[in-house]
């Protein structure tokens, strides 16, 4: 039987988890997928070829997106927004350029995305990112 | 007689243990405007309080003053309103009327370094106490 005195309500000691692994390659391997696959729909004339750039084109930019968005909602704090005035600029920039490369296949854009990527990487590493969020020895 | 006595005293009895049961339900009823009970959901609060823990919260001391720092208190996440999340005051702007908030654990804690303030007005619960588990029973 049910315990009388157990609460029904729930009250969360909340976390995303979090797993606290965080890092703007992830974001960065998409979106030179997508750059790549840009180049090679441009260069062929295979049709066949070139659906199957725009459906994969079009998943590896969701990613980048996913993994834009996950940085800037769960990995920065507001004292990195102090330390870099232009970080919500800068992730809303770079996730707006990857609806860009999924609806298009300009090669600018892709590229655009991945200087604004890189860009998320300077304020990562300039935070600490790589020694807080990525594992330094897994033990075995 | 007897059997006149007889009938009167079941019927007595019946009305005043109606009366007894009826003023139980009501004073519940009452209570339970203020009070209610929670169960504690992730680590983020941890060492003070514990998945699986129950807790008695009340309502009527927001009604009456802000919360202060170092309280406990039950506020909707301002990401997902549908969900209740268990935090520490850790400062009270009394001015703008906002508060923010944190776990104890901040490595496991989702809290107001990511969300920011929330309203002074979306506090209405406080943790007054566990009840559970027996050995941890404490006011809070």
């Amino acid at each position: 039987m049910r315990n009388p005195l157990r609460p029904t309500r729930r009250v969360h000691a909340h976390c995303d988890i979090p797993c606290g692994v965080y890092d703007p390659e992830q974001a960065r391997i998409e979106a030179e997928s997508c750059y790549k696959i840009i180049e090679k729909y441009t260069a062929s004339s295979d049709e066949l070829l070139r659906a199957r750039c725009i459906v994969v084109k079009e998943e590896r930019a969701e990613l980048t997106k996913h993994h834009i968005d996950v940085l800037w909602h769960d990995y920065f704090k507001p004292e990195h927004l102090e330390k870099f005035p232009d970080l919500h600029e800068t992730c809303w920039k770079a996730s707006k350029a990857a609806s860009k490369v999924k609806q298009t296949t300009d090669i600018a854009a892709a590229k655009e995305l991945l200087g604004l990527i890189d860009r998320i990487d300077e304020m990562w590493k300039a935070t600490g990112g790589p020694e807080k969020t990525r594992l330094q020895a897994v033990a075995a | 007689m007897s059997t006149e006595r007889g009938r009167l005293r079941p019927l007595s009895w019946f009305l005043l243990r109606s009366l007894a049961l009826g003023t139980g339900v009501a004073a519940v009823a009452y209570a339970r405007r203020w009070l209610d009970v929670v169960e504690v959901q992730g680590r983020s609060m941890a060492p003070a309080l514990l998945p699986g823990e129950w807790l008695l919260v009340e309502r009527r001391t927001y009604a009456h003053r802000p919360p202060r720092v170092g309280e406990i208190v039950l506020a909707a996440d301002p990401r997902d309103p549908s969900r209740e999340l268990i935090k520490r005051v850790t400062s009270v702007d009394g001015r703008a009327k906002m508060i923010q908030l944190a776990g104890d654990a901040p490595d496991s804690s989702t809290d107001s370094r990511t969300f920011g303030a929330i309203s002074v007005s979306d506090v209405r619960w406080r943790v007054i106490a566990r009840y559970w588990p027996a050995e941890r029973i404490a006011r809070l």
